[in-house]
């Protein structure tokens, strides 16, 4: 390993500054375009049990679906459903108000989507200790906790986030520039895909 | 000690791994007491006080490796310098064990790693044909075989094809867009990090009760679902090979995408990051699946729902399904770089533009597409609907469209080239071509139907994976490694030691492959330990040759080591490429650049009287500048000429 130290040694009498700032080749910043892709491989994963999901739906289920026995608490979740879309137009206030300097704004917009975030998360664990079915009974049992809880473990990505996006904000972080405010818009990014994800789920597993 | 504890590093990383273990631990035990379960569930497949440390002991490694200090401290809202460079560099060999957020020294981190798991990947090879040498069971017993084989394979595909190329790339790639670093530096080093800790759960299924995971690295339900213990610690390993590969792949696209250095436009890009262009848009779209359906056969195995089960509605194909629709891309995964390095080889080394750049990179574009339409092809005798079995003969007979172009363009590159027999590099881009194109002629024997039927699960499939993965993928990995080791070590290797270990690994490989057609064609079965008397003399001879390729490694090892250490210095630009990677020191300065490159012309304008690539700003760029025509260029007048010189 002794060629490291060559490295090193070539690269002295400039080491003590940083790398020359990289040429921006697009128009879209690093970490919005990540997040995006992030999506997609997320989005992919769900795709996985989306494909069993109806494999076990139309492939090898016979008889009604759900079947015999299970019932699933429609207006229950509509309500859920309801909540988590409220939660998309308030992380967009936050944004838009990050946008024009209004801290106030962004802090509060920042609060209710976690609080409306976590609401939703609780009513799913109340909807699973008294939906009357676990994960081992049968084939419908197992896709529905699988999806349901899929897009639950992103949920609870997607309120980390916007936790860390909440401390920074009440410490002071995120300005109005563009470069200030990414902390706000990525997780925002990433918590319209979760309620965009949980309208296909909720309209797969409980409607269709 | 206590020093060493608090600081970011391997002995933080075990305590880490310590104290993670123990908190999975205490979790199982702690929910099993509160739900009135049994503590210790030994049933054959469950064992979670076991699996569930075996996912929160790594993530505690990684916490206490460093990994992710930077955003523990970012996301409690404390100072952070996004570019904080601190971790950045290796100035001794000791550097290359942390958490390093350089892309040159995290390449060298998935080089070393990598290799480290193929050499222990191929003795279990040399093992698996010391079984088979003879008809009968002698050396292992027949259970211990299927572990084997099982192993080899998922060591191979998961911790060496896969991200050795990743490996390469994060070396080559910034450095050929005129990139200072990869675009999250941070999350670069999570990735190579969770890849040894998927090779060790592979190895230490090993250790577990019932043995290690023998269900193939295919691990189809329900055979996966009811298998020992082992077969869990496959679908974790899986886990952290996938994710380390998608952060990988996402951090090259956001990389190719925004980082590029003025005039680096996409016609102008080097094929090799097209190349990783393509994977990683393949990466990032289809190893979600795999890691659903790992997911799904975990969840069978330990919290006993029915993904699988079919007496309880579950749907047994549907894992094939699944699988193969990650699987299929996969094997272009392990290609598609590859190609990029080949056509990087063969256009420097035979001092020719490549022929037809443009649908090269189309090429690239058209397989990438193709390949998730072909998944089912692996499946013609799993009992799926029948009515999907020609339109993925078709497709799979598309495919090799895209393929052709890229095998007729490389030819038509070495025509009427002076060919270099004495590069190393250049032999195994020779012998790839040769190799690959036999690969792929029995690849689309395989993906007519009822060739496929008569063949399913015999040698031959045997046969065609190695001469693709062998032939194709490590042929390629190989030239790479020799046409940069210069770059990366700052030394030169032996020529001769590279020949003859190319010429012995052809010998080896012809010789290991070949014959597995004949064997497989009259009916030799697969994952089998045993087999008929009657291709005892070809096993026999596959087995010598067999030995003889895993020799021939042994010599590479002992040139890499070698020469690493006390090769002659190499130059700047020993191969006299046009790419950007070569207009820099070898090794390239730490920060790569100190003025980011203007490229003005395609990268592969070799003979063209004028033609240049890049201009490198700065003096410290001239001084290094070995060859006089550079030189003057580069001299020009620092800033400002040089563009008016190149500019378009």
């Amino acid at each position: 390993m002794e060629s490291a130290s060559v490295a090193v040694g070539q690269a002295e009498p400039h080491e003590h500054h940083g790398p020359p700032e990289a040429h921006q080749s697009s128009r879209i910043d690093r970490q919005t375009l990540g997040i995006l892709l992030f999506i997609v491989t997320e989005a992919m994963l769900f795709g996985a049990f989306f494909a069993s999901y109806f494999f076990l739906r139309v492939v090898s289920n016979e008889g009604p679906w759900p079947p015999e026995g299970f019932e699933l608490p429609v207006a229950v979740a509509g309500v859920n459903t309801a909540i988590l879309i409220s939660s998309s137009f308030t992380v967009h206030w936050a944004l838009e108000a990050t946008r024009k300097g209004n801290r106030r704004g962004m802090q509060m917009g920042l609060m209710t989507t976690w609080l409306l975030g976590s609401t939703f998360l609780f009513i799913q664990i109340n909807e699973y200790i008294h939906i009357g079915f676990s994960g081992r009974d049968g084939a419908f049992g197992s896709i529905f906790y699988g999806l349901t809880g899929l897009h639950g473990a992103h949920v609870l990505v997607g309120l980390l986030l916007l936790s860390f996006a909440n401390i920074r904000a009440w410490r002071g972080h995120f300005g109005p520039k563009a470069k200030d405010h990414l902390g706000v818009e990525v997780p925002g990014i990433y918590w319209h895909f979760v309620d965009v994800m949980w309208i296909i789920v909720f309209t797969v597993v409980y409607i269709l | 000690m206590a020093v060493a504890i608090k600081q970011p590093g391997l002995a933080r990383g075990a305590l880490g791994f310590i104290v993670g273990s123990a908190f999975g631990f205490g979790l199982v035990v702690a929910l099993r007491a509160i739900s009135g379960l049994e503590i210790f569930q030994t049933e054959q497949t469950g064992y979670p006080h076991l699996v569930v440390p075996a996912i929160t002991g790594p993530l505690g490694f990684l916490v206490g490796l460093g990994a992710f200090d930077y955003w523990f401290r970012w996301a409690a809202g404390r100072p952070t310098i996004p570019e904080d460079h601190s971790q950045h560099g290796a100035k001794s060999w000791r550097d290359y064990f942390k958490f390093n957020t350089d892309h040159k020294v995290i390449g060298i981190q998935y080089i070393v790693t990598t290799f480290f798991f193929f050499l222990v990947g191929g003795l279990i090879a040399m093992l698996i044909r010391a079984e088979l040498a003879q008809p009968g069971t002698q050396i292992v017993d027949p259970g211990v075989y299927n572990g084997l084989f099982s192993t080899h394979a998922a060591i191979m595909i998961f911790v060496f094809v896969i991200p050795v190329f990743a490996g390469i790339a994060n070396y080559v790639l910034p450095l050929m867009i005129g990139a200072p670093d990869m675009a999250f530096p941070r999350l670069n080093a999570l990735s190579f990090w969770m890849l040894p800790i998927a090779g060790i759960l592979f190895l230490s299924s090993f250790l577990v009760p019932g043995g290690a995971f023998d269900a193939g690295w295919t691990g189809y339900a329900p055979l996966s679902t009811g298998a020992p213990l082992g077969q869990s610690f496959f679908n974790l390993g899986v886990q952290f090979a996938g994710a380390s590969s998608v952060a990988t792949a996402l951090n090259f696209l956001v990389t190719i995408v925004t980082m590029r250095a003025p005039g680096m436009t996409f016609w102008r890009m080097p094929l090799l990051v097209w190349a990783n262009l393509s994977t990683s848009l393949l990466v990032v779209a289809a190893t979600p699946f795999i890691a659903g359906v790992q997911f799904m056969v975990l969840f069978d195995r330990v919290l006993h729902t029915n993904f699988f089960q079919a007496a309880f509605g579950g749907d047994v194909l549907s894992y094939q399904h699944i699988f193969w629709f990650y699987s299929h891309p996969a094997v272009y995964i392990m290609m598609l770089p590859g190609f990029g390095i080949i056509s990087e080889v063969i256009s420097t080394h035979a001092r020719k533009p490549i022929f037809g750049y443009r649908l090269m990179a189309l090429a690239l574009i058209g397989i990438v597409v193709l390949s998730y339409t072909v998944w089912a092809h692996h499946m013609f005798v799993s009992g799926m609907f029948a009515w999907l079995r020609v339109p993925m003969m078709i497709t799979t007979l598309l495919i090799a469209v895209p393929t052709g172009i890229k095998i007729f363009s490389w030819l038509a590159t070495l025509f009427n080239s002076v060919l270099h027999l004495r590069s190393t590099a250049m032999l195994f881009a020779l012998g790839f071509v040769t190799t690959f194109t036999i690969g792929g002629i029995s690849g689309v024997m395989l993906g007519m139907v009822p060739i496929d039927i008569h063949v399913s699960d015999t040698y031959f499939i045997v046969a065609h994976i190695h001469f693709v993965l062998f032939g194709g993928s490590v042929f390629t990995i190989f030239a790479g490694i020799y046409h940069w080791f210069p770059k990366m070590t700052g030394r030169m290797y032996d020529e001769k030691l590279g020949r003859v270990h190319f010429y012995l690994t052809l010998v080896g490989m012809l010789g290991t492959f070949i014959p597995m057609h004949w064997v497989g064609m009259e009916g030799m079965p697969r994952r089998v330990a045993d087999y008929a008397a009657q291709f005892g003399d070809w096993n026999l001879m596959i087995s010598i040759s067999s030995f003889l390729l895993g020799i021939a490694q042994l010599v590479f090892l002992y040139n890499m080591i070698v020469s690493w250490k006390w090769g002659p210095r190499a130059t700047a630009n020993p191969w006299r490429a046009k790419t950007i990677e070569w207009q820099v020191s070898s090794p390239p300065p730490i920060f790569n650049f100190d003025e980011i490159p203007r490229v003005v012309g395609g990268p592969y304008e070799f003979g063209v009287p004028g033609a240049r690539h890049a201009i490198m700003g700065g003096e410290e760029a001239e001084v290094r500048k070995p060859e006089p025509a550079v030189v003057g260029a580069a001299g020009g007048g620092g800033g400002g000429s040089p563009g008016e010189r190149g500019g378009p």
